[in-house]
């Protein structure tokens, strides 16, 4: 009854000191530099003899390091609910009304009771999402949606440009399905901006008529599902990561969408993405069957097609060889730009 | 009176009722999570809407997190996200109080 | 002053945007009930709170407590609608923080009888009471206190005031003395009621008894409270004595006998009552009867 919540600074050692100390004896142990940079800001629950009982953070739109001491005096629910609903309207006075939380299982339904729904859940965790626009919206902004009875597959790419390789594999997509979704990573983290990368795909994809392309939004390979996509990370967190997002894919896109299919590229460079395509390969069938196609080569050569080579391309300065790499809307585009494309991988 | 902006108001704690309000599709919508759901929900439903009424919106997306609220509680938190989600929050409508 | 004189020995705060601890504010027997708007309330939910309390004081039962609001403060932009609300709402008495002069008041009286009429209330229903919360506040305490036909009382608050002195507060309550004695003077001159600031330290019930005591013995009406835990312990300092009751009993009988008899003149043993001691009469007895040491009948029940 007397608890107060207080701002705290993590700036200031002594408070990040104390604050780490406090979650460990909760039992949260993961303190990456990276996780405490990302934090936007921190409260704490203060009972009226000056001791913590609570903390949470919010890291952009997400819920994160939450904690309430459980310790018989007071009801720890009371305690969850006033901290989740102060991060709450924190948030919403910086105008987010779309929240995110990565928990363990065991605080599902805690999270469910103030009005949270679960969107994916595994062995190690879940991911739940809070107000609006939520999931359903996102399915509804879709621009077309499939008849009974349609063939539908899918594609989520980052075309970081779009190449020949990504038109390939669209184009099977697009012969062996009725309507095909193909998804564009939205994060904006990569050397073409996320309104670059899906102009592009939609310029490279004009002819296809059955192909819908859209953002992948928060819910696929984001820095919300999947953040080890962007920021390097371990096997175990990459396994953790992808068996979310291609649980998410699998409930709150393909069955809801009528999805059957989901193509991938097959990925001889990249570990993380080979992991991912092992996970969706493991999680998604039978409902969705997923159809592996094997990169297209550089005719007369045995160079795999991939943004890779095109990005290195541009950084070398010799556009040469582009016009094998990319359809010809992505090497207009890259000509037109080269001035700044070229800058910014520079800066990296 | 068309929603300006999506907004929240209440809290989460024993006693209160959290609402948050935006934009419709046409129609007012409700989702309700409470455990009184099964008993009270049409009256919360109905308190609410009455105030919506008061403010002429009858177009938005009402979610509502209910932990127990009381009839005056809940009305007063649904003046509260109206009057932000009209973006009136220093004009109180007296007429609606 | 305004009105009769009711015992005001615990106005208790209740934090303006808490429903939980509002709807039950009735039932720890407060005789006043203060909903804050201002220092219990962050910068983003006033505009909660003031419909929260709005909605709380049409609908909640609150049974025979005075009801008060401290609105937020004149240099706020939250000042007028808090105002406005609260008149509407039917308030018993705002309550204006922050004030340190009979101008403060006299902006307020004219904004709430502007409300009174916009909104339909008897003219002069709405009552004020000044929180007196720093050293320019003391020193016009007198002005203030007389500075409204709407006033009912003034209160010490000590946070801010001992901020204000550049001191804190201690235990044995020194530094409130000077504050403490002006405002019990400005009121008793003005005929209004004294206020005495809250004890925060909720686990310190022996500090909290001990303050209790001084100001009772300085003679404040009585003292603000944080938690429904404390009203008991000022009631209980502030209960009469047997003989107090007895000594009351003895002059309500007289004033009994001389408006039987028809007489202006009220005595006792032959000596002519004055009109203080009659009021300290009454005074007993309301506190005799809220402390249940006296049956309907005004007799004082032995234990």
């Amino acid at each position: 009854m007397t608890e107060s919540i207080q701002d705290l600074s993590l700036t200031i050692g002594n408070n990040r000191n104390h604050w780490q100390d406090f979650l460990r004896d909760q039992g949260l142990t993961d303190f990456t530099d990276q996780e405490i940079s990302a934090i936007d800001r921190t409260v704490v629950l203060v009972d009226d003899q000056g001791q913590w009982v609570g903390t949470g953070s919010v890291a952009g739109q997400t819920i994160k390091y939450l904690a309430v001491v459980n310790d018989g005096t007071q009801n720890a629910g009371a305690r969850f609910n006033r901290l989740v609903s102060e991060l709450e309207n924190r948030l919403a006075q910086a105008g987010i009304f779309h929240l995110f939380v990565f928990t363990k299982p065991q605080y599902q339904s805690s999270f469910e009771h103030v009005g949270f729904t679960t969107l994916a859940k595994t062995d190690w965790g879940l991911i739940l999402e809070k107000g609006t626009p939520d999931i359903e919206a996102f399915r509804r902004s879709l621009p077309v949606h499939a008849q009974p009875g349609q063939r539908v597959g899918a594609l989520v790419m980052n075309a970081n440009p779009f190449t020949r390789g990504h038109r390939y594999l669209v184009e099977q997509a697009a012969q062996e399905n009725d309507l095909v979704y193909l998804f564009v990573v939205s994060q904006d983290v990569s050397l073409f901006t996320a309104a670059e990368r899906l102009n592009l795909v939609r310029a490279g994809m004009a002819d296809l008529t059955n192909v819908v392309v859209a953002r992948g939004g928060d819910y696929m390979v984001s820095y919300l599902s999947f953040p080890a996509y962007f920021i390097p990370g371990n096997e175990e967190t990459i396994r953790y990561q992808t068996a979310l997002d291609a649980e998410l894919f699998k409930q709150q896109i393909a069955r809801p969408l009528g999805i059957s299919r989901r193509y991938i590229g097959t990925e001889p460079q990249s570990p993380t993405t080979n992991l991912y395509n092992q996970t969706l390969k493991a999680r998604l069938p039978p409902e969705v069957a997923v159809i592996e196609v094997d990169r297209v080569q550089v005719s007369g050569s045995n160079q795999v097609i991939s943004a890779s080579a095109v990005r290195a391309l541009i950084k070398s300065g010799d556009l040469d060889g582009l016009a094998d790499l990319v359809p010809e809307s992505t090497g207009q585009f890259i000509k037109n730009h080269y001035q700044d494309l070229h800058e910014r991988i520079l800066k990296g | 009176m068309e929603i300006k902006k999506t907004a929240l108001a209440g809290t989460l704690e024993s006693s209160d009722i959290q609402i948050m309000l935006s934009q419709g599709q046409g129609k007012i919508e409700f989702s309700l999570v409470s455990d009184v759901a099964k008993q009270f929900g049409d009256q919360i439903k109905a308190t609410i809407e009455k105030v919506l009424a008061a403010y002429q919106i009858d177009d938005a997306l009402v979610k509502v997190v209910d932990q127990g609220a009381l009839d005056p509680v809940i009305e007063a938190r649904a003046i509260t996200v109206c009057q932000r989600a009209l973006d009136l929050v220093d004009q109180p409508q007296w007429e609606v109080l | 002053m305004a009105g009769t004189e009711l015992l005001r020995r615990t106005m208790m705060f209740v934090p303006g945007n808490n429903p939980g601890l509002i709807k039950d504010a009735g039932i720890f027997g407060a005789d006043s009930i203060m909903f804050d708007l201002e220092d219990a309330v962050s910068l983003a939910e006033k505009d909660a709170a003031r419909y929260l309390v709005y909605q709380a004081l049409q609908r909640f039962d609150y049974g025979e407590a005075e009801l008060v609001v401290r609105i937020n403060g004149l240099d706020t932009p939250f000042y007028q609608n808090d105002i406005k609300a609260m008149v509407k709402a039917g308030i018993d008495v705002i309550r204006l923080p922050k004030t340190e002069s009979a101008e403060m008041v006299a902006d307020l009286e004219k904004l709430v009888a502007a409300a009174e009429e916009e909104f339909g209330r008897p003219v002069g229903s709405t009552h004020l009471m000044a929180a007196i919360e720093s050293a320019k506040g003391v020193v016009n305490a007198n002005e203030i206190a007389a500075a409204s036909d709407r006033m009912i009382g003034i209160a010490l608050s000590a946070e801010d005031y001992t901020t204000d002195m550049k001191t804190h507060r201690y235990p044995d309550g020194q530094e409130l003395l000077y504050a403490r004695n002006v405002i019990l003077h400005a009121a008793r001159a003005a005929g209004v009621a004294a206020f005495d600031t809250v004890f925060t330290n909720l686990d310190d019930e022996e500090g909290f008894i001990r303050e209790t005591e001084l100001i009772h013995q300085l003679g404040f009406d009585g003292k603000s409270v944080i938690n429904p835990r404390q009203i008991p312990l000022v009631n209980q300092v502030y209960q009469p004595s047997k003989q107090e009751i007895l000594n009351a009993q003895n002059v309500m009988a007289a004033i009994e006998e001389a408006q039987r008899r028809g007489s202006g003149v009220i005595a006792i043993n032959g000596q002519m009552v004055d009109r203080p001691v009659v009021m300290r009469a009454e005074r007993v007895m309301n506190l005799a009867k809220a402390n249940h040491l006296v049956n309907q009948e005004g007799q004082y029940i032995e234990e």
